[in-house]
């Protein structure tokens, strides 16, 4: 009967420890079944992507649909490669949708986020997104911020 | 190995160093089966190195020790554990597992080497009990039992899967005279209604003389003297002689090796 | 004392340590992969379980509430300051996740757990309890050590686990019903920046490594020890500083090759 006793208090830790995994799994780091589903891949090129990284977060509307796999530079463009994975259940996003690199807060992660286009053709896996807008750079605004201001003035 | 028959134990040529310090010498000691051998000496001559040797807790320099016709330091791990099934050891605190009562402790043997049911281990452990008095005792824990208890417990343990071989280590010390009583008794009658081959270590001289049938005199890793216990009280060997009479000076002397005590005192003036 | 009496000593105590590297790992060796286990393998399992791991619960639980608790606070207190409070979630639970749970878990155990190993197996070994085993035919290693040690590497993620989720269930406490930061932004902001195999994965292994070398370093410092009353004592303090030590070094080796 002791080890009885013994076992069923063991097998109540055990069962709390897998249960603190859970919780941290679900609602500490938000995971969910969806997020592992099924994506398709589609590529854009950016003049900067400045900040950008892998596994960065792909919104529309602000919602998250996917998220970055690889950033690369091309030699032959100049430019940099993003590879996003959209989730399989937005399936309906026009070939013509633009892509641009945005900032959450003024000094928060860096994102892309899709605008809508008006395309009847839609987005397949392997297809790329032509209509993209880089990253903001600060030191870039304000340099031409001060150009401006300069040219005004004379 | 004509004399297989005769000797349980056999050490040939056994040479053990810890350290510098040679505990055994090119020692020589047969055991005869069936018998209670007392081995002897002063403290600290490597009389409980010894019974490891035989238990290869130890591993001797050089020399083989052959038990029951298997030599011990040549075995490996498994043998070994399988060959040590045979022999019982009743160490000088008792050594009872403190987390099990002593049922328990008694059937741990049992429990581990066979696949007895459990009311035969019930019996079995209850008979053992019996042998050393303490069936009544069961259900306690060891800290609950007095020094010669646990080591009449312990010797149950010992028991539990009938061994050839036993091996005492110290088994008087610290014991009140009641106690010590039993324990000489329980050892006697242990070899004699079991068919049991008895090793003794101790220094302890009137007990272990007194059941023993044949002796060993161990000392600056040599044996000094063996023979039966009148054999030895007659021995005209001078070191024998101080042993089995305990006095304080003789050829072990009672001082430890120094240098001149004139030399030293004046020595320590000088260096203040 | 002269120059190559010193050489001699350094050179002494380089020795002494590898051997006892050696010993500690033919020791570790010897104990996985040993002979089989004995039939009641589980039942010996099930009782360290509970004296290594349901013992630490308590302490585990409390240091967790508190450390969440002050991690909330303290984060609120500098981040209101930049105006971003609702970011104290994610920073309580980033902080705990990837350092403190696991390793503040593992500074405990090797307090509370990892010393209680030591003295029990040095003290077997000095009442002899571990040489009778031996005479008795059963392999101490396989009856006594095995079980402990697996019961380590189990229990201690565990632990840190369940460290963790209080922790950062005090810090909601602090944060959200105390300081006011409102708990939708607390919850979604944590969720927002952790992630499931870059955190919180991460810090099962951290943790699972902790438990191992915790672990191993108890068990072997009881194992080899002085069978004295003195040699148990020093044993235990050598468990708790090695043991500490070993988290604090390997937490910057694990930091760097995970983050």
């Amino acid at each position: 009967m002791r080890t009885r006793n013994l076992e069923l208090i063991v097998g109540v830790f055990i069962l709390a420890g897998l249960l603190a995994l859970a919780v941290l799994a679900v609602r500490v780091s938000g995971l969910t079944a969806t997020s592992t589903g099924s994506t398709y891949s589609v590529h854009a090129y950016f003049d900067n992507v400045a900040g950008l990284t892998p596994r960065a977060k792909v919104t529309m509307s602000g919602v998250t649909i996917g998220q970055v796999t690889a950033i690369s530079f091309d030699k032959n463009r100049y430019s940099a490669r993003v590879d996003l994975a959209i989730d399989s259940k937005v399936d309906t996003l026009p070939a013509d949708s633009t892509a641009s690199i945005l900032t959450a807060g003024l000094l928060g992660e860096k994102y892309v986020g899709i605008s809508v286009g008006g395309d009847d053709e839609l987005l397949v896996d392997g297809s790329e997104l032509y209509d993209t807008q880089s990253a903001l750079v600060l030191e870039e605004l304000i340099g031409r911020f001060l150009l401006n201001t300069v040219s005004k003035d004379d | 190995m004509n004399d297989a028959s005769d000797y349980i134990v056999e050490l040939k040529n056994i040479t053990f160093r810890r350290g510098s310090r040679v505990i055994f010498d090119n020692v020589d000691i047969r055991i005869p089966r069936g018998k209670v051998t007392g081995i002897m000496g002063p403290s600290g001559c490597g009389k409980t190195t010894l019974l490891r040797l035989i238990g290869a807790q130890l591993r001797p320099d050089s020399g083989s020790i052959w038990v029951d016709g298997q030599n011990i330091p040549e075995l490996g791990r498994e043998q070994l554990f399988a060959a040590r099934q045979h022999m019982g050891m009743l160490f000088q605190s008792g050594a009872l597992f403190t987390d099990l009562d002593v049922f328990e402790n008694v059937a741990f043997p049992l429990r581990v080497h066979t696949d007895l049911p459990e009311d035969m281990i019930r019996d079995i452990v209850l008979l053992k009990l019996e042998a050393v008095g303490l069936r009544g005792a069961r259900a306690l824990m060891p800290d609950e039992l007095s020094g010669g208890m646990k080591r009449r417990v312990a010797l149950a343990r010992a028991i539990a899967l009938d061994p050839a071989l036993m091996m005492y280590d110290e088994p008087f010390v610290g014991q009140d005279p009641i106690s010590m009583g039993v324990l000489v008794r329980l050892i006697r009658l242990l070899n004699d209604a079991m068919g049991l081959t008895s090793i003794v270590v101790s220094h302890d001289l009137a007990e272990t003389a007194s059941i023993a049938d044949y002796l060993y005199v161990v000392g600056d890793g040599q044996v000094l003297g063996q023979g039966t216990p009148e054999e030895l009280m007659n021995s005209d060997n001078p070191r024998i002689r101080q042993f089995m009479q305990g006095e304080p000076d003789g050829p072990v002397p009672f001082h430890y090796p120094a240098q001149n005590y004139v030399q030293d005192l004046m020595q320590t003036e000088k260096d203040a | 004392m002269s120059l190559v009496d010193r050489v001699v000593l350094l050179g002494r105590a380089g020795l002494d340590t590898l051997a006892a590297l050696g010993r500690s790992g033919l020791f570790l060796v010897n104990v996985l992969f040993g002979r089989a286990r004995f039939g009641n393998g589980w039942t010996l399992l099930v009782k360290q379980l509970h004296a290594v791991g349901v013992m630490s619960l308590a302490i585990i639980v409390v240091s967790g509430l508190f450390i969440g608790m002050v991690l909330a606070l303290q984060g609120y207190n500098i981040l209101v300051g930049y105006g971003s409070e609702q970011a104290v979630g994610q920073m309580v639970a980033l902080t705990l996740l990837r350092e403190l749970g696991p390793v503040v878990t593992a500074l405990l155990f090797a307090g509370r757990a990892g010393s209680a190993l030591t003295a029990e197996i040095g003290l077997m070994k000095a009442t002899e309890q571990l040489s009778s085993m031996e005479m008795i035919g059963v392999d101490p290693l396989k009856y006594v050590i095995a079980p402990r040690l697996w019961a380590g590497f189990i229990s201690m993620p565990l632990l840190a686990m369940v460290f963790c989720v209080v922790g950062i269930w005090g810090g909601a406490m602090v944060a959200v019903d105390w300081l006011g930061v409102y708990s939708g932004s607390y919850w979604s902001n944590m969720q927002n920046s952790v992630e499931f195999t870059e955190d919180v994965l991460n810090g099962l292994i951290k943790a699972v490594v902790f438990a191992f070398v915790v672990t191993w370093i108890a068990v072997f410092q009881g194992y080899d020890c002085e069978p004295t009353s003195e040699g148990i004592s020093r044993a235990t303090t050598r468990t708790v500083v090695y043991a500490s030590l070993a988290v604090l070094g390997l937490d910057f080796i694990l930091t760097a090759l995970m983050f």
